[in-house]
């Protein structure tokens, strides 16, 4: 059996294919980088690099090709052979690579070929379904595709290593290993691949892993920066953070609770454990990694306002939450274009102008004005990249 | 990653907890540290590897620069680079950096007798300081001229700065890896309490200028003493790797620095954070 794996990045490699390799099925990637598609068919496997606080073990996967993106011919006669179609491109390229994978299903003999996309937004599955859907119009393949949501649990904070030379590369995550899979969507059975749980309540995976841990870990981030921090194992180590990281992870468990239950929603413990991942220093992952793109990281369902909302909807008052929005605001490393375009917005706009542009809060919500209330306070008195002092007394450094 | 830190042993009770949380959080972190003390050894000079990613001066000991020079011959990384520690302990050659920088600093004298500067004493007071010194160790305030006859002849060059008063407290700026603390204490210093101080927000006066000295000498982990007014600020000392007792979170934002820069060292990207290619502005 065969996979393709569009993405040659920290999930592609790191999660996807290390999975689907594990499983047994033959690994080809489609990959926008020349100096990485030539290194991975030159050397031929990577390393998968899991750490935690004590150890840290390496899984080669070997027997690996990859393929250009640019050479579309290529890239669908992969495609049509394959079993599997997994993508790992982030949210902003599912569009540009739609034509790759219609046009291999198009070729393809299979009756239905599963794709999954492991992407770390909980409607990627049907974003790529209608991109793909709208390539396919009129072929005989346009109402048999189907895409699937796969829910990465796995943290893969970096690639080590220079594609150039001859060495494989290094992808380092945390031991987390569980993909949830959206059963509703699949087109054809799935092969048993270890880690990988097919699931029927599929948006409450999401949800879970968004209000509770993506929430927690931007939290984190957006904090982490304010006071100068640069990686996150440092960040939740002051203890102001650590406390307001706990609570947002509560708020946003218990909108959980409220909407669908213990199950889904689990206990202290689950955040306990969650917070004990941020602390694995072995990731090295950098708070400027972790907040990356926080127009995208403040949209109405991610994992700020979205918990945010459940929250209210529940009766909770998202206090904390409300502070990593406001956190988020202020968050502009200079790498960062789309920090740098809010910060920009903010300017020109107004802040409640520009969160209600990026969160789609309306102007007179009482979420979006608590949010510019701590935005406010946080830079009113702020002068240009100085560090924070103390959260609950705002001084600048 | 291996970090060293080359130390020299302060009895508990002068010890600032500063420097000991920052070794435990880093091995906390993953870090393999092992302190130095060059005092407490006999070290072969033939034998002398640059066996660690990453070494931190924090002596400011003869000896335990003289082991950074071997270490740095060696071929090892350190924080402060040792070039930078020897300019920071010879008062002249810092202090002319320091103006050359346009960093505001006391009208400042050397000489080779202390009685050549009776002088100058016309204009106001002098702190007579080592020239090779750091702190207020060895530091006379001179008045008149018979005040010069305290001060040791016989200790190579003789450097003096106008008196800038500092009253009862006394200014710190503290540089970490391109971000800026300031804490007001009150001097001299009796208390631990006392030594925390207060923090305060860094003005873009002072910003400027702990940015200017960053540049000047190359480093990213230092303490500017600060004299004068708001308006009319002077650098009297700068420490290279000082204990940052009274930042705020101060061990947490070292530990952070350092292993930081430990990755950097092992990955052979660029040492310093800040102070590199960026202007003061």
């Amino acid at each position: 059996m065969k996979a393709v794996v569009i993405g040659t990045g920290r999930i592609g490699c790191g999660v996807a294919a290390q999975l689907l390799r594990a499983a047994g099925l033959e690994i080809v990637f489609v990959g926008r980088n020349p100096q990485v598609v030539d290194h991975l068919n030159r050397v031929g496997r990577y390393i998968v690099r899991l750490v935690d606080s004590r150890s840290s073990e390496d899984f080669v996967v070997t027997g690996v090709r990859a393929v250009l993106s640019s050479d579309a011919s290529r890239v669908a006669a992969e495609i049509s052979g394959a079993d599997i179609v997994a993508t790992a491109v982030g949210c902003g390229n599912l569009m540009s690579i739609a034509p790759l994978i219609a046009s291999g299903l198009a070729q393809s003999r299979k009756r239905r070929t599963n794709v999954l996309a492991f992407e770390n937004f909980g409607s990627a599955g049907d974003c790529l379904s209608r991109f793909v859907a709208g390539c396919l119009k009129g072929t005989r393949r346009a109402s048999t595709h189907a895409v699937s949501g796969a829910l990465v649990t796995r943290v893969v904070a970096r690639r080590e290593g220079d594609p150039a030379g001859d060495e494989p590369l290094v992808f380092v995550g945390d031991r987390q290993a569980t993909v949830y899979v959206d059963a509703a969507t699949l087109a054809a059975p799935l092969p048993a691949v270890e880690g990988m749980v097919i699931t029927d309540r599929y948006d409450a995976a999401v949800q879970r892993k968004l209000f509770t841990f993506s929430a927690g870990h931007a939290t984190a981030a957006y904090l982490g920066y304010l006071k100068g921090y640069r990686y996150i194992h440092t960040a939740v180590c002051d203890p102001e953070i650590r406390a307001d990281v706990l609570e947002a992870m509560a708020e946003g468990q218990k909108a959980l609770l409220a909407r669908y239950g213990p199950d889904i929603a689990g206990d202290e413990r689950t955040l306990h454990e969650i917070l004990s991942r941020f602390d694995n220093a072995a990731l090295n992952d950098s708070i400027e990694r972790v907040g990356r793109d926080p127009v995208r990281k403040l949209a109405k369902e991610d994992r700020l306002v979205g918990p945010a909302c459940l929250a209210r909807e529940a009766g909770i008052i998202p206090e904390k939450l409300m502070l990593a929005v406001a956190a988020a605001m202020l968050f502009c490393p200079l790498a960062d274009r789309a920090a740098m375009e809010l910060s920009r917005t903010i300017r020109c706009d107004g802040p409640t102008a520009a969160l209600c542009r990026v969160s789609g809060f309306s102007p007179d919500d009482t979420l979006a004005a608590s949010a510019v209330r701590a935005y406010r306070r946080f830079a009113s008195e702020r002068p240009e990249r100085s560090q924070l002092l103390s959260l609950e007394q705002p001084l600048w450094a | 990653m291996k970090i060293a830190f080359l130390m020299l042993r302060y009895a508990s009770e002068v010890r600032s907890p500063v420097t000991g949380d920052v070794i435990r959080l880093l091995g906390e972190w993953g870090a393999d540290v092992e302190v130095i003390y060059p005092e407490e050894q006999v070290i072969s000079l033939n034998a002398v590897r640059a066996d660690h990613d990453l070494y931190v001066l924090k002596s400011r000991t003869e000896l335990g620069l003289g082991y950074a020079g071997a270490l740095d011959a060696a071929g090892a990384t350190i924080l402060n680079p040792y070039a930078v520690s020897v300019r920071l302990r010879d008062k002249i050659a810092l202090t002319a950096l320091l103006q050359a920088a346009d960093v505001p600093t006391p009208q400042a004298y050397v000489t080779a007798h202390p009685g050549s500067l009776a002088p100058l004493l016309k204009d106001g007071p002098l702190a007579v300081k080592p020239y090779r010194g750091s702190g207020t160790r060895g530091v006379h305030v001179v008045w008149d001229p018979e005040d010069l006859d305290d001060v040791p002849s016989n200790q190579g060059p003789v450097f003096a700065q106008r008196l800038v008063e500092r009253g009862s407290t006394e200014t710190k700026v503290y540089y970490i890896g391109g971000q800026m603390f300031g804490v007001k204490r009150a001097w001299p210093a009796r208390t631990y309490a006392d030594k925390c101080g207060t923090a305060f927000t860094v003005s873009p006066k002072l910003r400027e200028i702990a940015q200017r000295c960053a540049v000047a000498f190359g480093i990213d982990a230092f303490a500017l003493d600060i004299v004068g007014s708001h308006d009319d600020p002077n650098v009297v000392d700068i420490k290279s790797f000082p204990t940052f007792t009274g930042v705020p979170n101060a061990a947490l934002r070292v530990a952070d620095y350092i292993y930081d820069a430990a990755l950097r060292a092992t990955n052979r990207r660029p040492m310093l954070v800040a102070a590199a290619g960026r202007k003061a502005s």
